[in-house]
C-alpha cells in the first residue's frame, strides 16, 4: 500500500513522465501516442483517486530545495486531493475525448504533451504548501494554457488569443508572486500551514497588500472582473482543451487560491465586500453577454465566467463550502457541456449557432447529455448545479449585502434563459446548416456518458463533500450530513424565490418572440454586452499606450556604445548617492 | 599625512579606472575600446588585491585576482579575434558606423 507522499509525487510526475515520453517520441504513429497519452492520464488519475482515503492535515514529504525555495512540502488535504481527483479525472476524460476529437490532426505530440504537462502542474499546484512552489506550479499551467489556445499556430486569432490569455494571467500571478515574498520576509518561510496559523503576525498592513494581491491573481486566472476579457477568446483552442483547462481545472485555480487563504485574509478590512463585489459583477455581466452571444463556444466561456463569479461571490460571503460544492458540480457538468458542444461543432463544421438547428436527430446521445448539462448549469432540480447554486445563493443571502443577493438571482434568471436559448438554436428548430452531420465517435461518447452520469448524481454525496474537506473549508464547525444540508435547501424560501426567477427566465425565452418589445427597450444593454462593455476597447487603449511608450523609449537604445557606458557611470553614480544618503 | 602604501594603490585604482572609463566613453575604434577594457579591468584587479591587504584576507584577494586575470585573457582575445574579422568582413572599425539599430 503506498504511502500519500508517494502518491502525492506520483500523481504529479506520471503526467510529466508521459508529457516527456510522448515529445520525445515525436509524430511517427497517430495510435501510439492517442494510446500514450491515454495510458498515463489514466496512470494519473488513478493516483490521485488513491490519496483520497489517506487525505492528511498536516504537511507530508519536506524535502530542502536550497535556500531559495527553502522546504519543498505538499499538503494532501480534503481541499487539495479534492482538486486534484476533479483536475486527473475530467483530464484523462479529455485526452480520451481527443482520441476521436483529434484524428487526423498534426503535431499530435505538442497536443497530448502540454495537456499532460498541464495535468501534472495542476495537481502539483493544488497540492504544494509551500507559497512559492505554488508559485511555479500557477505559471507553469498559465504556460500551458497558452500553449494549447495557440495550438493551431498557423490561424492569427488563435495565436494572438494565446498571448492576450498569456499576458493577463501573467499581470495576476505578480500579485501572487508578491504575496509570496511578503510572506518569506515577514515569516521567514513559504509555508502555507505556518501562515494560515498565524496570520496574525504579520503586520496589518502587509497582510492587506497580500489578501489584494491574492485578489488580483485570483481575478486574473479565474477570469473575473476586470480582467474577464481572456477566457472567451481563449475559446480558440481545441474543445478537450476547454472543457479542460478553461472550465473544469485551470480557471478554478483562483477560487482555490482564495478558499484556501480565507481563513488569513478573513478579517482584512473590505477585503470579503472586494471579493464579493468582483464576484457579483462579473457573475452579472457575463450571464448578459452569454444571452447575445452566437458562438456556441463564446457562450459557454461566459457561462463559465458568470459561474465562476458565483463561487468567487460565495468566498466574499463566507460560504466556503458553498462555493467547493459548486465549484464541484461546475466542473463534472461544465465539462460535459463542452465536450458535448465539441461534438457538435466537430460534427456540424461551425461554431456559429445561427447555422445549427435541428441537430438531435442526428446526435440523440449528445442531445441528451447536453441538455441534462444544461438544465444543470440553469439550476434545475434534481441535478447537481441547482443544490449548488442554491447553497451559493443561500451564503450570500446570510454573509453578504442584500444588493449583491438581488444581482445574483437575477443572474440565475439569465443563466436559465441563455441556457434555453443555446440549447433550443442547436437542437430544435429547422435545420439551417448546410453540411451533413455525422455522428460522435465512439471515443466521445465513452468520454461524455460519465459526465452525465456526474451531473446527475454528485449532490447526493453533499454531507460527505463536506466532511472530505475537512478543516480547511468547514473550519471549527461541524459538518452536516447529506440529507441535512440538502432538507436545508429544499425547504428555504430563499429556493423558492430562486426557481421562481429561473422559471422566469425560461418563460422570458419560450417567449422571447413576443416579448421583442421588451428585448428592443433594451437593446441598449444588448449592444453593450455584445462589445463586452468596453473591457476590449481597454484592453486596446493599453496595447497602444505600450507600443507608443515602447516606440519613445526606442531614442535611448541607440547601440553606440560610448552612450552605454555613459548610461552605465550615471546608473553607478546614482546607486552610489542613494547608498550614501539612505546610509546616513 | 605620510604616502603609504595602501593609499597610493588606492589613487593607482581610481586613476586606471577612470583612464578606462573614459577610453570607453570617447574612443570609436574597436581594437582602442579593448585596449580601454584591459586598463579598467586592471584597475578592477589592483583593487582586489588592495581589498584583500586591508581586510586581512590577503589569499581571498589574490585569488580573485588572478581569476580575473584569466578571464579578462580571454574576453580580449576573443574581442580581438572579432575585430579582426570585422575589419575583414565591413571594412571598418567605427563602432557607430558598425552599429545597425534604426535611428
Amino acid at each position: 500500500m503506498p504511502t500519500i507522499s508517494t502518491l502525492a509525487i506520483l500523481s504529479i510526475a506520471v503526467p510529466w513522465l508521459g508529457a516527456v515520453v510522448i515529445w520525445l517520441l515525436r509524430d511517427r504513429e497517430a495510435w501510439v501516442q492517442h494510446a500514450l497519452a491515454v495510458a498515463f492520464a489514466l496512470a494519473g488519475a488513478v493516483a490521485a483517486v488513491a490519496m483520497i482515503p489517506l487525505r492528511t492535515e498536516s504537511n507530508v514529504l519536506d524535502f530542502p530545495l536550497g535556500a531559495a525555495f527553502g522546504q519543498v512540502t505538499f499538503l494532501p488535504d480534503g481541499l487539495a486531493v479534492f482538486l486534484a481527483v476533479v483536475a486527473a479525472v475530467i483530464g484523462s476524460l479529455a485526452v480520451i475525448f481527443s482520441v476521436d476529437y483529434m484524428k487526423g490532426e498534426k503535431q499530435l505530440a505538442r497536443y497530448y504533451a502540454y495537456v499532460l504537462f498541464f495535468i501534472g502542474s495542476m495537481v502539483g499546484l493544488v497540492l504544494s504548501s509551500n507559497l512559492l512552489v505554488v508559485f511555479v506550479f500557477w505559471e507553469i499551467t498559465a504556460l500551458c494554457s497558452y500553449a494549447l489556445i495557440s495550438f493551431y499556430n498557423d490561424d492569427p486569432k488563435a495565436v494572438a488569443a494565446g498571448i492576450k490569455a498569456l499576458i493577463i494571467t501573467q499581470v495576476g500571478g505578480i500579485g501572487l508572486l508578491a504575496g509570496a515574498l511578503f510572506l518569506f520576509v515577514y515569516q521567514g518561510s513559504y509555508d502555507v500551514p505556518t501562515f494560515l496559523a498565524n496570520a496574525g503576525k504579520i503586520p496589518a498592513n502587509v497582510l492587506a497588500l497580500m489578501a489584494f494581491g491574492f485578489l488580483v491573481a485570483a481575478a486574473a486566472k479565474s477570469a473575473q472582473f476586470p480582467f474577464q476579457t481572456w477566457l472567451p477568446d481563449a475559446m480558440e483552442a481545441p474543445t478537450p482543451i476547454s472543457a479542460l483547462i478553461h472550465a473544469a481545472t485551470m480557471v478554478n485555480a483562483g477560487v482555490y487560491l482564495l478558499a484556501r487563504f480565507y481563513p488569513a485574509f478573513e478579517a482584512v478590512p473590505h477585503w470579503k465586500l472586494a471579493v464579493l463585489t468582483v464576484g457579483a459583477v462579473t457573475a452579472l455581466m457575463a450571464a448578459l453577454m452569454a444571452v447575445v452571444s452566437n458562438d456556441l463556444k463564446r457562450v459557454l466561456a461566459y457561462s463559465t465566467v458568470s459561474q465562476l463569479g458565483y463561487m468567487v461571490y460565495a468566498i466574499g460571503a463566507g460560504g466556503l463550502f458553498a462555493s467547493q460544492f459548486h465549484l464541484l458540480s461546475h466542473a463534472v457538468f461544465k465539462a460535459l457541456l463542452f465536450l458535448s458542444a465539441g461534438a457538435i461543432i466537430h460534427a456540424a463544421g461551425t461554431r456559429d449557432m445561427r447555422e445549427m438547428g435541428g441537430l438531435g436527430r442526428q446526435m440523440p446521445l449528445v442531445r441528451i447529455v447536453m441538455i441534462v448539462g444544461g438544465l444543470a448549469l440553469a439550476g434545475i432540480p434534481i441535478l447537481n448545479g441547482f443544490w449548488s447554486k442554491e447553497l451559493v445563493l443561500e451564503a450570500g443571502h446570510e454573509g453578504g449585502p442584500y444588493w449583491a443577493w438581488l444581482i445574483m438571482v437575477f443572474g440565475a434568471g439569465l443563466t436559465a434563459l441563455y441556457t434555453l436559448r443555446f440549447i433550443t438554436m442547436v437542437f430544435y428548430g429547422e435545420p439551417r446548416g448546410k453540411a451533413h452531420v455525422h455522428d460522435a465517435g465512439p471515443a466521445m461518447k465513452v468520454a461524455l456518458v460519465p459526465l452525465a452520469l456526474g451531473t446527475l448524481t454528485t449532490w447526493l454525496i453533499a454531507g460527505e463533500f463536506g466532511a472530505f474537506l475537512g478543516k480547511a473549508v468547514t473550519g471549527e464547525r461541524p459538518v452536516e450530513s447529506t440529507a441535512a444540508v440538502l432538507t436545508q435547501v429544499a425547504t428555504a424560501p430563499l429556493t423558492m424565490v430562486a426557481l421562481a426567477v429561473v422559471a422566469l427566465g425560461l418563460i422570458a425565452w419560450w417567449q422571447h418572440e413576443r416579448l421583442s418589445g421588451v428585448a428592443t427597450a433594451l437593446g441598449g444593454i444588448g449592444t453593450m454586452a455584445r462589445n463586452s462593455f468596453g473591457f476590449e476597447a481597454i484592453n486596446r487603449g493599453v496595447i497602444a499606450a505600450t507600443e507608443g511608450a515602447a516606440e519613445s523609449l526606442r531614442g535611448t537604445q541607440n547601440g553606440i556604445l560610448n552612450w552605454n557606458v555613459m548610461a552605465i557611470l550615471v546608473g553607478l553614480v546614482v546607486v552610489l548617492a542613494i547608498l550614501a544618503l539612505g546610509g546616513a | 599625512m605620510s604616502l603609504s602604501l595602501p593609499l597610493l594603490s588606492a589613487v593607482a585604482v581610481l586613476g586606471l579606472l577612470g583612464i578606462g572609463l573614459l577610453g570607453l566613453l570617447v574612443t570609436r575604434n574597436l581594437i582602442k575600446v579593448v585596449v580601454g577594457m584591459q586598463v579598467l579591468v586592471k584597475g578592477a584587479m589592483l583593487a582586489l588585491v588592495l581589498a584583500g591587504k586591508l581586510s586581512g584576507q590577503i589569499q581571498t584577494g589574490q585569488t580573485l585576482a588572478l581569476t580575473v586575470i584569466v578571464a579578462d585573457t580571454i574576453v580580449s582575445v576573443v574581442a580581438l579575434a572579432f575585430a579582426v574579422q570585422v575589419r575583414r568582413q565591413f571594412g571598418t572599425l567605427d563602432l557607430q558606423a558598425l552599429s545597425t539599430l534604426r535611428r
